[in-house]
């Protein structure tokens, strides 16, 4: 449905989008996860025609939209920065698209199509007030009701929840997938919450300086991220990553720690193996055995944070275990850990500048 | 006690600034008037008339300075019109688009404010003897250009520039062309910034003195040249000058209060924001 | 293409209308190689002599020599009081906010109705300010009839109108100055001296620069005031650059050599602006340093 092949963007020296490539299929939630800066917001703007890449091509449905003016293209934007008219009541700001040429409703429908949005939304209080009189998550809201007022080929969703305190945020994004409107229209979702991303998109696709790095569904980029930074934006806490060198029969860390990762790179290379924290057991269970001292324990409400040193050396991991289970640990009481084989991740260490590859793991 | 002498010491000292800087104004309001044959004899007693105003407005004197007035109201408007319709859309897009050309135009603007007229209105003066338009509106209204146009074409970029371009954009994606977008969208939103730069645009082109001075000599002069002819002959008209004097300060006064909060922008051409 | 074209179509009128204004500077610039007079309508190529002539002659010295001392004089006295007036203003006091609101009124009259303003106040036997001198044993100042009384009274004109340009700016500087550093020099107990100098000063400075470089530039082309005020008397005492300018291409009709007058002024004011920029840049960054 989205397709964006080959896009270049400049703005003087810097290079806003790489060679971007990214595909939205019809109907789908697509979410575009990155730091700030990393070319989000000119992605979306790519797309809606209001951003013109230096080279490469923008499709909609199929068809090439060079040339073609934003107003033409069908697609409906929520602004990070609201882009709400200030002058204009949040009424006026959400009826603007029905009074345009090009989605004009009759006032008597589009009163009733902005009342049942209003509702949704939460806002039908506020339709009268100027918008410079309301806070920024009623603001945000607004500018979401904006672009589900009308009909679009697409919608492009640019931080749509990031000014949103967290309870509302949280009974947002429950809402918004269910929102009907967003079910059945193809959405690009720009976020820079990990949390959020797994949350809504049916695919996820990581950017990175410009490039997308990884796209997938959020099992392809859970359990095979691209690379080292692709894992680390996912899960918290952290994901650890343990260097290590690879052996015979696995990997070898630091202070006596085996791990049984197996991959097919050469003895002697060096490596990050990477361990969710949610995936290391502090009691038992199947599995690979570590053992370690407690380094320090923090307590993340019915959870409880726990980090360990491993072996003899000074490596560290984080695990989260059941507060019940980690209670009574204090700090150098000796611990025994279990991982499971297929939980663990392999990434490339060659070029420490660079976030490290993935390396395809052998059962 | 030191800090409430100090503080009624710095009071004195704006009484007596704002003394200085209204008392001239003050002094006209009386030289105005008063009567012809007590302008001399007396300095603060004397019974007023509106004789001064009479005689200026009723065109006696031999000096049309009605029709002055007329002509200074119509070459400031016709001035501020022309520098509007031309110097908006190159403010829009100077402060939208980054293309060449764009600061090279912007900054020939910006010296036209600083040049000395005399640079252009001889040559001037030469050419429009030429060409028939030496003492005619179409002629000043284009002059006037010099100072117009550059303050318009600054201050309107420095609004543009402070909305972001997103509103537009939304409006682009709500479904409004790019025209729509500029007239619904940015240009209300600048509403103010265009009534008072075009408020003082207009002050400075009716305060304009020395190309009407050089470039008209009766049918299009204003009524700053005007004024100053009351001064003229052998023996000088205190009070007709006086008189002539505030009948043309009152329009600039008038509209300066009403865009007070806006001046700071526009006299220092965008560059200091209140 | 459409796209890359839209911005192009909007500035074309401004752009005609600009050189519609290049185009008589140009002409101007072109007719000072000529010795084009009107009593010469059919000029000769004479290439750059009439700069030459402006250059040697002793008139062009006097006046560029009145022009600089009114430039400097005037744009000092403005910056001094102007500074000083916004500082007052900035207390806030009843009184200020009063008289505040009609700072501005002098600065709205047409320069050349105050000359002719203060012309009338200042006329030597009839002026109401000799009078209200009078009681203090100074009744017979010769405003206006004295060279240097002439520079000075025409310099008072330009202070009148235009203390409250820079004061206008500096108020609206002053008033967007950050609390924090002033907060905090009050929590270390500095003086008020202390303050001005090393706070207030140098973080109002760009504002300040501001009206400076406007009111320097200004005044160096100064033309309404003089003109109604003085006409460049007694003698050639206030004769200034543009004043000249005036009488040579205007008044005897030296057409040719009047513009090149202004082609010298020209340069100088564009020299002056290029060096007060660059060192507004320069105060910019420092009052940076200063907030940050």
């Amino acid at each position: 449905m989205i397709r964006l092949s080959g896009i270049r963007k400049t703005y003087g020296k810097t290079v806003a989008l790489d060679e971007l490539e990214l595909e939205v299929r019809e109907g789908e939630f697509f979410c575009l996860l990155g730091p700030s800066g990393a070319g989000k917001t000119t992605t979306l703007k790519t797309v809606a025609g209001l951003e013109q890449p230096d080279s490469g091509t923008v499709a909609l449905g199929g068809e090439d939209m060079r040339g073609v003016e934003p107003y033409d293209r069908g697609v409906a934007m929520c602004f990070e920065s609201y882009a709400l008219y200030p002058h204009r009541s949040a009424y006026d700001n959400l009826a603007s698209p029905l009074r345009s040429p090009r989605h004009r409703l009759p006032a008597a429908e589009a009163r009733q199509r902005i009342g049942a949005i209003a509702e949704l939304l939460g806002i039908s209080g506020l339709l009268d007030r100027p918008v410079g009189q309301l806070s920024n998550g009623q603001r945000q809201r607004v500018a979401l009701g904006r672009v589900l007022v009308r009909p679009a080929r697409a919608f492009l969703l640019d931080e749509p929840l990031s000014h949103l305190d967290a309870k509302l945020r949280q009974q947002m994004r429950a809402e918004l997938k269910a929102i009907g409107a967003v079910q059945h229209t193809t959405t690009l979702y720009v976020t820079h919450d990990s949390v959020e991303a797994l949350a809504l998109g049916d695919r996820i696709a990581v950017i990175r300086e410009g490039r997308i790095v990884q796209t997938g569904t959020r099992e392809e980029i859970w359990y095979r991220p691209h690379d080292t930074e692709v894992a680390r934006a996912f899960g918290r806490p952290r994901i650890n990553l343990l260097p290590g060198v690879v052996t015979e029969r696995g990997v070898r860390s630091e202070g006596g720690v085996e791990l049984p990762v197996r991959a097919p790179v050469a003895p002697g290379t060096d490596v990050l193996v990477g361990l969710r924290p949610r995936d290391i057991a502090l009691h038992g269970g199947d599995g690979h055995e570590l053992t370690g001292t407690v380094y320090v324990t923090e307590v993340l409400g019915r959870s409880v944070e726990v980090t360990v040193r491993l072996g003899t050396g000074e490596q560290r991991v984080s695990l989260v275990a059941p507060r019940a289970d980690a209670a009574r640990l204090r700090p150098d009481d000796p611990v025994r850990l279990v991982v499971r084989p297929e939980n663990l991740l392999l990434f490339e260490a060659d070029r420490p500048e660079r976030p490290g590859r993935r390396i395809e793991t052998q059962p | 006690m030191r800090k409430h002498l100090v503080g009624w010491l710095c009071d004195a000292a704006l009484v007596l600034y704002f003394l200085f800087a209204l008392f001239p104004i003050a002094w006209m309001v009386i030289l105005s008037l008063k009567p012809a044959d007590q302008l001399f004899s007396t300095y603060f007693s004397f019974s007023p008339t509106l004789d001064g105003y009479r005689t200026v407005l009723g065109d006696s004197e031999g000096i049309p300075f009605v029709r002055f007035f007329v002509n200074s109201l119509v070459v400031s408007v016709g001035a501020v019109v022309l520098s509007l319709v031309v110097g908006l859309p190159a403010a829009y897009a100077s402060a939208r688009w980054r293309f060449k050309g764009s600061e090279n135009l912007m900054f020939t603007l910006l010296s036209f404010r600083f040049a000395p007229e005399l640079t252009v209105i001889i040559p001037l003066f030469v050419l429009y003897q030429k060409l028939g338009l030496f003492d005619t509106y179409v002629g000043m209204v284009w002059v006037l250009q010099l100072v117009t146009l550059p303050l318009i074409v600054w201050i309107m970029r420095s609004y543009f520039a402070d909305l972001t371009p997103e509103l537009e954009q939304a409006a682009l994606l709500d479904g409004y062309t790019r025209k729509q977008a500029f007239f619904k969208v940015a240009l209300p939103l600048v509403k103010p910034g265009i009534a008072a730069v075009s408020l003082l645009a207009f002050i400075f082109a009716w305060n304009n003195f020395v190309f009407p001075l050089i470039l008209t000599s009766n049918e299009a002069q204003t009524v700053t040249v005007g004024a100053l002819s009351f001064l003229g002959g052998d023996r000088p008209k205190y009070n007709l000058t006086a008189a002539a004097a505030l009948v043309s300060v009152v329009p600039p006064l008038l509209l300066a209060l009403t865009i007070q909060r806006y001046l700071v922008r526009g006299l220092s051409f965008g560059a200091v924001k209140s | 293409m459409r796209l890359a074209l839209r911005p192009y179509l909007l500035i074309v009128p401004a752009l005609l209308l600009t050189c519609g204004i290049l185009y008589p500077f140009g002409l101007g610039l072109y007719y000072t190689l000529f010795d084009f007079s009107a009593s010469k309508p059919q000029p000769d190529m004479v290439r750059f002599e009439n700069y030459t002539t402006v250059f040697t002659q002793e008139a062009f010295w006097n006046s560029a020599w009145v022009t600089v001392l009114y430039a400097v004089g005037a744009a000092l006295a403005e910056t001094v009081l102007g500074v000083a007036v916004a500082l007052l203003l900035h207390r806030s006091t009843l009184v200020g906010r009063v008289l505040e609101k009609i700072l501005i009124l002098p600065l709205m009259i047409a320069p050349v109705i105050a000359a002719i303003i203060w012309k009338l106040m200042l006329q030597p036997s009839v002026g109401v300010v000799n009078y209200l001198l009078r009681p203090f044993g100074l009744g017979g100042v010769q405003w206006t009839d004295t060279p240097t009384g002439a520079l000075l009274s025409s310099i008072a004109v330009d202070v009148w109108v235009y203390t409250p340009f820079v004061a206008i700016l500096a108020l609206a500087g002053l008033r967007s100055l950050p609390a924090s550093p002033f907060e905090a020099a009050a929590v270390d107990g500095a003086g008020w001296w202390y303050t001005f100098r090393r706070l207030t000063l140098p973080m109002l400075w760009p504002y300040v620069l501001v009206a400076v470089i406007f009111r320097f530039m200004d005044s160096l082309k100064v033309f309404d005031i003089i003109y109604a005020l003085t006409e460049g008397g007694p003698g050639d005492s206030t004769v200034v650059l543009q004043i000249r300018a005036y009488l040579e291409a205007i008044r005897f009709q030296r057409y040719s050599f009047g513009i090149s007058y202004t082609i010298v002024l020209w340069a100088v004011v564009y020299l002056a602006a290029m060096v007060l920029v660059k060192h507004l840049g320069k105060i910019q960054r420092k009052a940076a340093e200063v907030t940050t």
